[in-house]
């Protein structure tokens, strides 16, 4: 399973904190987000960051391993 | 010890940040601090409280990373990251930064650096509360 978080304005959006993807072999992290797209339109347009394990990914095409954790996540405001 | 990067619910004391940065050092000749704390105006609107939200496994370990870099690239003696995620009221602290250096320029340069790169780096959200409601934050610069 991959495991996804979401965090703030994403939350609101999505109205949940984190779900799970079924993990096939050779998915990548655009294949995620496209699923998830599509269940939940228009969603993930404030959608700026992306991490995989905790470290900020800028390529999607990024494979993926079973297990891993992925955040989705909106322009940060902190501080 | 307080540890020099955290983050936390509860409030955090300058003195005691202070106090550990000069435990660390007797060659620290300058301390340059940042507090962000919590407007009650924003955007044309009054703001009663602010809320965060945080990755928190993520937003430390990126916190930890920038007080590295900031050391090794001002050549800072030390210096200390705490931010506050929960519920504040107008006026109340939100982030402390600290930056320790021999001299001055170094201590308000890595100071300066440090609160602008957790702004762009660390994954925490604001978000507004209003009489009108509530509304995340888009980043200002």
């Amino acid at each position: 399973m991959i495991k996804v978080l979401f965090f703030g304005p994403v939350a609101d959006r999505v109205k949940m904190r984190e779900t799970e993807v079924e993990f096939s072999p050779g998915m990548t992290l655009h294949d995620v987000i496209a699923h998830l797209g599509m269940q939940h339109p228009g969603a993930f347009s404030i959608v700026s960051f992306f991490a995989v394990n905790q470290n900020q990914v800028h390529d999607k095409q990024m494979a993926l391993q079973d297990n891993d954790e992925i955040a989705l996540m909106a322009k940060f405001s902190g501080g | 010890m307080l540890e020099p990067v955290r983050i936390q619910q509860k409030d955090f004391f300058q003195n005691e940040e202070i106090d550990a940065l000069k435990a660390g050092s007797k060659r620290i000749g300058g301390i340059a601090t940042f507090i962000g704390c919590a407007r009650d105006f924003s955007e044309g609107r009054d703001v009663s409280e602010i809320g965060f939200e945080a990755y928190g496994s993520m937003a430390l370990a990126e916190m930890k990373k920038l007080r590295g870099e900031a050391i090794e690239k001002f050549g800072l003696l030390d210096a200390r990251i705490v931010h506050r995620v929960t519920t504040v009221k107008a006026g109340d602290n939100i982030v402390f930064i600290a930056a320790a250096a021999e001299h001055r320029a170094a201590a308000f340069d890595g100071c300066r650096w440090m609160i602008d790169e957790l702004k762009q780096r660390v994954p925490i959200w604001k978000k507004e509360i209003t009489p009108q409601g509530d509304s995340w934050v888009t980043p200002h610069p």
